[in-house]
């Protein structure tokens, strides 16, 4: 079997391995659940993509762990007083692993593919036209000023593709190219079989002296979450990242070889919570969601449901990142306040409701559901939970508006312009989009402080906006946060720099080492 | 049953009827008679032992997966969100239960109609209600009811009526072979010449007759059910809002390896109820057999 041969593989490397020096060379297995489409993450999003492509692919900036942007092919970039340009200027010795340098060019033509065909529109709508004065400087001219861009820059959002292999006028999206990507990136693919494996090979020219630490990456695919966790407990493999369930995690923490950890997915900031449908008649007046809030104890659900895995989440930008504000309402439980704003609200008698859910990840949405039927019968609200067999009818369902409450788990994605502003404007209720306002919530102060959020270059003024935004959410409340997704990551503790910046896995492993041979 | 039908067979006397002699042959089957204990001591449980217990089997009552024993309260535990096992136990036989019998008499309805049509009227009815059968005996039971409880909403009833629908063609073989081998027997003839309708002479007269193997039949089938039920809910196609066996079992476990009763306690439910229709199945085919009456 071809499994048994990439296993191979890796025993063989593990025997060469101790003639190396022990801070370079040697592999690393990634272990994943998810076979991603292609490898081009211009045009796809998610992490299945995203983990392979940022190592493929190098692109203008990078993060640590702390928001801050780092040079990457961009050495420097400077934004305009005005706000409406920002100026890179690239590294000279970058090359793509056919050789060809990478330039300017490459830059302006892989931001305006991304613009056109990546899912995340608000990424690069305001750019207009990108200049390339020189081979290494590109000009980004904006519509309107554009403070998410420095992070849409990351290696996640904007690979920078080789125009000379993507300029050919066929459709990104289908290119050939997507399953055997040029990049120039710190690691080059050696081959990718869906469902099975992707290999990639250490860049010999990669541009950062020095680096990449490692000689090979191998992300091994494999559905069942059971068989992953015995490759790590077996060393067979050396990261597991993106694990929810307490089950999973507690195993690898038993584990005395690896360390886990659930840093490394802040940029991701995902976000578990309960959907209203504002639209509802039992639940258009905001004392009802009010009540239902005060009903549910987040730390319940965090510390006995998910097993201490999961942390609380009060707000709709996720509590690690420099936006979230702490003053939020909390609405810790009050079971008398709640059943008095039932009251107040008219429903004294109390109401029958049904509960939506994503199947697939029981302790983050079916459990949390079954929680709601048992807790919200306190305040008289009599829950029918509605399972979905598949994830196509639950998102039908959820984006056609025919539900009243539902389980939702969306991302942030960095920057609340990304992934926050989606869920809350009226411009985008959008029926039969996922992930849009599927609430149906409209407020027109909340459109206008978001879209000034946007275009406000300065963070400070920024987080006063997102500040604001967040106390008339909290109020109105067309959405319950209830925790983070408590994903994880069980590493080898022998893994010298491990992924724990803003994007964890999703940014280039080029400074992974052994700490010692494997 | 059909004593004051003049077209009936009569026996002698009447300490002689059929389903007299039947019990006492039951009777002397010891498996059988605990067997039908336990059913019967498992049936009044599920009916008022949750009154008398009366715990809210969806009320989260204490922290998530407390072993049994750890507190005189909860004797058996609770599950992973902190739900009661007995009561859970005790409210969720009776949709269990329930599950288990509608389906078996939707299993009979289906089966006993289109097995006695094809039986009594042969030739080309025959032919295509037993072509009809074959197709819904080649279907993979389980996937085909997963099909339906799919697209159709997962409900108790849904669950019934998709256990009804893939069991039923057993039966419906049975009670052809029943009326084929009845139909031709000299009562019948007596019948017919009498000038019974078909519907009298297959309702009244050869039902009857054929009756004990389909009653064995069906107290087989609520075991089936009953397993099935379980089988689906398993496979997380359960209905969450309706507290049964099979649910408690496929809701927890995910958590087998770190907690057993959630997962231990309903399933021995399940095995002895099982267990307490298949002895009572089987005392019962005993009895009604004659063949075996000298054992």
């Amino acid at each position: 079997m071809k499994f048994a041969r990439i296993l191979g593989g890796v025993a063989a490397l593990a025997l060469l391995s101790p003639f190396a020096a022990a801070a370079d060379g040697g592999s690393l297995v990634i272990l994943s659940t998810q076979t991603p489409r292609h490898l081009n993450g211009a045009v796809q999003s998610g992490t299945a993509t995203a983990v392979p492509s940022t190592q493929l692919f190098a692109s203008p900036l990078r993060y640590d762990a702390e928001w801050n942007p780092q040079p990457y092919l961009a050495e420097s970039w400077a934004v305009s007083e005005d706000g409406l340009s920002v100026t890179l200027n690239l590294v000279k010795n970058a090359t793509f692993h056919d050789g060809k340098p990478v330039t300017s060019e490459d830059v302006a033509f892989s931001i305006m593919t991304t613009k056109e065909h990546h899912p995340f529109k608000s990424m690069f709508a305001p750019v207009e036209t990108i200049e390339t004065p020189d081979a290494h400087t590109a000009i980004i001219r904006l519509s309107k000023p554009h403070p998410a861009l420095l992070l849409a820059l990351s290696p996640a959002l904007a690979p920078v593709l080789p125009k000379h292999v993507y300029g050919d006028g066929q459709d990104p999206k289908s290119h050939p190219a997507n399953s055997a990507p040029i990049g120039s990136g710190p690691f080059m693919l050696e081959s990718f079989t869906p469902g099975e494996a992707t290999i990639l090979k250490k860049n010999p020219n990669f541009f950062r002296e020095g680096y990449p630490k490692l000689d090979e990456i191998i992300i091994r695919i494999v559905k069942d979450e059971n068989a992953l966790l015995i490759a790590m407990e077996n060393g067979e493999a050396d990261i597991f990242p993106f694990m929810t369930s307490s089950n999973s995690i507690k195993r690898m923490q038993g584990v005395e070889r690896l360390t886990v950890t659930d840093q490394g997915y802040a940029g991701i900031g995902p976000i578990n919570w309960l959907a209203f449908n504002t639209k509802s008649e039992k639940l258009s007046d905001k004392r009802v969601r009010q009540a239902i809030a005060y009903a549910i104890d987040r730390t319940f659900i965090t510390k006995a449901l998910m097993r201490g895995v999961a942390q609380p989440q009060r707000g709709p930008i996720i509590e690690s990142s420099p936006f979230f504000d702490a003053s939020i309402p909390a609405y810790d439980v009050d079971l008398d306040k709640a059943k008095a704003l039932m009251a107040e609200a008219g429903f004294a008698d109390g109401m029958e409701l049904s509960v939506d859910y994503i199947p697939g990840n029981d302790e983050q949405q079916k459990n949390v559901a079954e929680y709601l039927k048992s807790q919200l019968k306190k305040i008289g609200i009599e829950v029918s939970v509605r399972p979905s067999p598949d994830f196509p009818t639950w998102a039908g369902r959820v984006s056609s508006h025919d539900f009243e409450l539902t389980m939702d788990v969306v991302f942030n994605w960095g920057d609340p312009v990304i992934g926050v502003h989606r869920t809350y404007l009226s411009t985008n209720i959008v029926p039969g989009v996922i992930w849009s306002n599927t609430q149906s919530y409209a407020n027109a102060k909340v459109d206008e402080i978001l879209n000034a959020a946007a275009v406000e270059g300065d963070p400070e003024e920024r987080k006063a906006l997102y500040a604001e935004f967040q106390q008339i959410v909290g109020d109105e409340l067309p959405i319950y946060w209830l925790n983070a997704s408590p994903y994880h990551t069980a590493y080898d503790s022998r893994l010298g720099n491990p992924p724990m910046t803003i994007w964890g896995p999703m940014s280039p492993l080029d400074e992974v080492y052994w700490k010692e041979p494997k | 049953m059909s004593a004051a039908d003049p077209a009936a067979p009569r026996k002698a006397a009447r300490a002689e009827s059929p389903l007299r002699e039947a019990w006492v042959m039951f009777r002397r089957n010891r498996p059988a008679m605990a067997g039908l204990a336990l059913l019967v001591l498992i049936i009044l449980a599920t009916l008022y032992g949750a009154l008398l217990y009366g715990g809210d089997p969806y009320e989260i009552v204490w922290a998530p997966h407390e072993p049994p024993g750890a507190t005189p309260e909860f004797p058996l535990g609770t599950d992973y969100l902190g739900r009661d096992i007995v009561a859970g136990l005790l409210t969720g036989g009776g949709p269990t239960l329930a599950v288990g019998a509608a389906a078996a008499l939707l299993t009979m309805l289906i089966g006993v109609t289109i097995g006695a049509l094809a039986g009594y009227f042969g030739g080309a009815i025959d032919n295509l209600l037993m072509r009809f059968t074959e197709f819904f005996q080649v279907l993979p039971a389980l996937l085909f009811a997963m099909v339906l409880v799919t697209l159709f909403s997962p409900s108790l009833t849904m669950i019934a009526i998709a256990i009804g629908l893939v069991s039923w063609p057993q039966t419906a073989r049975l009670t052809r072979a029943e009326f084929l081998k009845i139909r031709k027997l000299e009562y019948v003839t007596a019948a017919r010449a009498i000038g019974a309708r078909d519907g009298r002479i297959m309702w009244r007269v050869i039902l009857p007759n054929a009756l004990p193997p389909l009653i064995v039949s069906a107290t087989l089938t609520i075991g089936v059910a009953i397993l099935f039920e379980a089988g689906l809910s398993f496979l997380g196609l359960g209905d969450p809002n309706t507290m049964s066996w099979g649910l408690m079992i496929g809701a927890n476990r995910a958590y087998i390896l770190s907690a057993w009763w959630p997962v231990t306690f309903p399933g021995l439910a399940i095995f002895l109820t099982v267990f307490a229709v298949s002895l009572v199945g089987d005392g019962l085919n005993d009895a009604f057999n004659p063949k075996l009456r000298e054992r």
